[in-house]
This record gives C-alpha cells, sequence and structure tokens, in this order.
C-alpha cells in the first residue's frame, strides 16, 4: 500500500460533502432503534436482529460503502487528478490498495459502530445473545467486500454510481430475495450468514439462507477477485479525449 | 513534408532516442485520431505543432502510456511507453486539463509528487521545484484560489521534482500571462541545456519558435513537417500570404496593386482588397509607395492568414 495515496485519500473525504452523507447516513439506524425503544415489545431479539438484517445490511452497508467506494478513485478520475497518482512510479496494485484501505477504514468508521450502538439500544434490557457483535463483525466483512466491488465498479465505468444503486437495490435489495440461488452470489447474504454463525439466538429469532463459514470464505472472494480486476483495469487506465 | 530527417518509418528503435515513435496509428471507433505517425526525438526542446484537434494530445498521452496505441509502438528509451508505470521514474508529465486538488497548498502539492516519486529528501526537492518555478511566495496558499496560470506553473514544478529526464507537457503555456511564460521558457530551456528531453505540444505558433529548436507538426493526425523549425520556415517562405488592405480609394489601389510583379491576385470587398503576394516583405515595402503615387490613403495593411491553422493547411494540400 502507498502511504502518500492513503493518507490523500482521508483529506480528500474529510473535504468532500459525501463524508457528512455518511454521517448522517450512519445516524438512521440508531434513530430508528430509538424510535423502536419507545414502544413495548415483546421480541426484542428477533426485531432487532431483523432490523439490522434488514435495514442495516440490506441498506445502510451498501450505500455508505457505494458513496465513498466510488468516489475514491472515481472522483479522481472524473475530474482529471487521478493523473497526478498515475503518472508516478507507483505500482496500480499500491494505488487500488490504498485507496482501498482509506475508504473501507471510513465506512467501518461510521457503519460498524452506528451497527453496534443501534443494536445495543435495541436489545437493552435483554441478554445479547451475540446478536450485536456477530452483525457488527459481518458489517465490517461487508465494508471489505462492497468497498472493493465499488472501487472496481469506479475504475471500470464512469457511471459507477448509477450502476451501483441499482446493484445495491436490484440485485442485493430483490433479486437475491426473490429466488434463493442467487444466495452464492450476494454479499448481504454472506453477511447475515457471518451474523448467524456468531449470533446464538434460535432460529426462530433469527436464520441466514448461508452459513457463516461459506460466506466469509465468499466475502473474502470477491474481495480479492474485485481487487485483482480493479488493479488490471487501473493498468489499461486510458485517458479520453480526442485531440 | 519533411525538412529534416528525423522521421523513422519503420525498423528498430534508435538507440540514442529517448521518445520514439513506430508507425503509431490511434483510432476511436470510425475516427482516426493518429494516423501512421512515425517520429524519433531525443534530448533538447522539441514542438508538437498543430491545430486544435489534430491529434497532439492523442500523441502526447500515448507518449505517457495513458494510450494504447491502435497500432504502432511508442517508446520511452527502449521500454514501450503503454502499461509501464515506472517510466514515470524518469518522465514527468503535465497534462492539459486544469484540474488539481485544490485543498491542498502549493508546496504540499509539489511534496505530493515528490513523495509518490519515493524521493529519499521529498521536502528538499519539493522546494527546490517550487523555486525553480518562481511560486516561492504562493506556496503557502491553497492551490484552489490559484490563477490558471498558477496552476500550469504548480504543475511544472510537480512535474520536475523528481529531476525527470524527459519532460513531456501538453499546452502547457495555457493560461499563463507574458511573464510567467517566459519565466517558464527559461525553466524548459535549463533543463533542455542540462540535456534532457523535452516535448511540449502547443497550437500557437509564436511559442513554438521562442522555445523548440525541433518541431513535429502535426495535421489531422498525420505528421507532415519534422525537423529544425527555421528550415521548415524557410520552406514556408515561398507560399502566398494574404494580406487585407484599407485604402482611400480602394478600386483604384487594386488596379495599381495587381500590376505589381509580387502580387498574384486581388478581390475587392466592400470595405477593403484582399490581397495575395509571393513576397511577404516586399509587399510590406511596395504597397505604402505605390499607394503614395497614386495619392491614395493607406489605411491598413494586415496580413490575415499568420494563424498557425492556415500555414499549416497550405503545407497538407501542397
Amino acid at each position: 500500500m502507498n502511504a502518500t495515496v492513503f493518507a490523500l485519500t482521508l483529506r480528500q473525504f474529510a473535504r468532500q460533502r459525501r463524508s457528512l452523507l455518511l454521517f448522517g447516513l450512519a445516524l438512521v439506524p440508531v434513530a430508528i432503534a430509538i424510535i423502536y425503544r419507545l414502544g413495548e415489545h415483546a421480541h426484542q431479539h428477533e426485531e432487532t436482529a431483523s432490523f439490522l438484517a434488514d435495514i442495516v445490511v440490506t441498506a445502510i452497508l451498501p450505500l455508505a460503502c457505494l458513496i465513498l467506494g466510488t468516489s475514491a478513485l472515481g472522483s479522481e478520475i472524473e475530474d482529471g487528478t487521478a493523473v497526478y497518482i498515475l503518472a508516478k512510479p507507483v505500482p496500480r496494485r499500491d494505488t487500488i490498495v490504498a485507496k482501498f484501505a482509506a475508504s473501507a477504514l471510513i465506512s467501518a468508521a461510521f457503519v460498524v459502530p452506528a451497527t453496534a450502538i443501534s443494536g445495543l439500544i435495541g436489545l437493552q434490557g435483554v441478554s445479547g445473545e451475540g446478536i450485536v457483535i456477530g452483525f457488527a463483525i459481518a458489517t465490517l466483512v461487508g465494508v471489505f467486500a462492497y468497498t472493493a466491488i465499488f472501487i472496481l465498479l469506479s475504475v471500470a465505468t464512469s457511471r459507477a454510481l448509477l450502476f451501483g444503486l441499482a446493484y445495491v437495490f436490484i440485485w442485493e435489495g430483490l433479486i437475491t430475495d426473490l429466488f434463493s440461488g442467487t444466495r452464492y452470489l450476494s454479499v448481504r447474504q454472506y453477511c447475515l450468514g457471518i451474523a448467524d454463525l456468531i449470533a446464538t439466538v434460535s432460529e426462530e429469532d433469527f436464520e441466514a439462507n448461508l452459513g457463516g463459514v461459506e460466506g466469509l470464505v465468499l466475502a473474502t472472494v470477491v474481495l480479492a477477485v474485485a481487487l485483482v480486476l480493479a488493479v488490471r483495469r487501473l493498468e489499461a487506465f486510458e485517458l479520453t479525449g480526442t485531440d | 513534408m519533411t525538412a529534416a530527417a528525423q522521421e523513422r518509418p519503420s525498423g528498430a528503435p534508435s538507440p540514442a532516442a529517448t521518445v520514439e515513435a513506430v508507425n503509431v496509428s490511434r483510432w476511436y471507433g470510425n475516427v482516426v485520431a493518429v494516423n501512421d505517425v512515425s517520429f524519433s526525438i531525443g534530448p533538447g526542446i522539441t514542438g508538437l505543432l498543430g491545430p486544435n484537434g489534430a491529434g497532439k494530445s492523442t500523441i502526447l498521452h500515448m507518449a505517457a502510456g495513458f494510450l494504447r496505441p491502435s497500432k504502432g509502438t511508442v517508446r520511452i528509451g527502449s521500454s514501450p511507453a503503454w502499461r509501464n508505470h515506472e517510466m514515470f521514474r524518469n518522465v514527468g508529465l503535465v497534462l492539459e486539463k486544469e484540474a488539481v486538488y485544490s485543498f491542498l497548498t502549493g508546496y504540499e502539492f509539489v511534496l505530493l509528487s515528490a513523495n509518490l516519486c519515493g524521493l529519499s529528501d521529498p521536502e528538499e526537492a519539493a522546494r527546490r521545484a517550487v523555486r525553480a518555478i518562481d511560486m516561492e511566495a504562493a506556496q503557502d496558499r491553497r492551490v484552489g484560489g490559484y490563477s490558471k496560470g498558477m496552476k500550469q506553473r504548480l504543475k511544472v514544478a510537480a512535474a520536475i521534482v523528481h529531476d525527470p529526464q524527459i519532460l513531456l507537457l501538453d499546452e502547457p503555456f495555457n493560461g499563463t500571462d507574458p511573464g510567467q511564460r517566459l519565466q517558464m521558457m527559461d525553466t524548459l530551456r535549463r533543463m533542455a541545456d542540462e540535456g534532457r528531453t523535452i516535448l511540449f505540444s502547443s497550437h500557437i505558433l509564436d511559442e513554438v519558435e521562442q522555445l523548440a529548436q525541433n518541431v513535429l507538426v502535426i495535421v489531422a493526425g498525420r505528421l507532415v513537417a519534422s525537423g529544425d523549425f527555421r528550415a521548415i520556415r524557410r520552406l514556408m517562405t515561398d507560399r502566398p500570404y494574404t494580406f487585407t488592405v484599407s485604402s482611400s480609394d480602394n478600386r483604384q489601389l487594386a488596379v495599381a496593386l495587381v500590376a505589381d510583379e509580387s502580387v498574384f491576385g486581388v478581390e475587392l470587398g466592400d470595405e477593403h482588397l484582399t490581397v495575395r503576394t509571393s513576397q511577404f516583405a516586399d509587399f510590406t515595402r511596395v504597397a505604402p509607395r505605390i499607394a503614395q503615387a497614386r495619392g491614395i490613403t493607406l489605411q491598413e495593411l494586415l496580413p490575415t492568414d499568420e494563424s498557425l491553422e492556415s500555414v499549416f493547411s497550405y503545407l497538407v494540400k501542397r
């Protein structure tokens, strides 16, 4: 990893409005959990697990990674500043890894605490049963996989945000729910499998469609493949313009 | 038209060459941006000259490894430029795009380059580069507040921070004021005198004339002339020049001028004459005399086809 690119990316994020958006996004599950706690609940484990699965893992996690992952290198490619990094003797692999590390770090810094805090609020007054730690680790793994996918998208297309939104809402949010066979191709299902592996709640309260070990292995494969493809794509990066 | 023998249509790379294109073409779909261009340049300043849209940037992008040639090879030293990030240890690049990291200060921007190049003392290298382009006074201001000319100079500083042997510059003087331009030209001349190879693109004839010993002239994607600039200029002196002439009696002046042997033709317009002549200097001396001899007051005598595009379009048509 190139430390200069990593530090530059962190500075870029600190100045972007996207970071504010990310902060707002992280507050959403916490706010929902607080509202949830205002009422009386007989099935806190089931409801909290369901909330973390449906709100955090399905929406907040991929959207946070989408916001940062597509901008980490994509915005520089778009405005032309990427050349200041690419026209240097820095291996493309180091550039991609630095961009990935910075994006994943920031995404995780927002999403994982938001997951843990909202989970703790939802489970206040009852035993945790590993739900909070399970979903916290699952979202951390999800941050890695999603960030790698969105960095790949940003170097593969100038419409990364559009394709990313379609992927999150159509593929992850819709299709993988409709067809059970697609669970092997869904980061969301990997995350739920990992959460289920760690949580000790009953199957009635929470059950994933995919085993936790399978989820972890597949998430690792997705991470590695996406980063390798992103490096290859960046190695063949071409400037646009025909003058 | 090739003024001096620098073209190498094919074959092995010249050992002395530092930037070489061998039968290079680049097309976008059906659009041919660069068509079978070959050249070889070494130490010194070479101007890549041509009208807007001629293919200059495409050639520079291929030389910088940011475009894959559709055909042929561009080499930096002995290695292909495409997919060769290692060449940037020895190459500095300035592109035309104005975008910079606006949140960095000028010094931080150059330091970023020094760090990315893995220099042993990046701070000192950055200070030296900022000094070389005379930006010390503004180095602690954020780049976002810089003028276009200042950004251009800063981009040059970032490109030379690692003391490269080859500099590729795409329209480096865009947006610079006359003072900044002269200062940057001095810097580039000094670097060339130290044995570096500098290839810069421009569509401004005057810039190239002031700076480059050699030129590569690109028109419509083709290399139409290359070599010593003065030699090309000499070849251009026999082309007809066009003047716009206004006087107190255009009709009578037209009759008088057309009789002069240096004049090819005269067109009588509503408010002025358009005169074509083969002798630029002679005509500027003769025309006032002819007007004076007939009691005509000459109000305007302007060369009108001195744009680069018209000059080199003429070369291509020949």
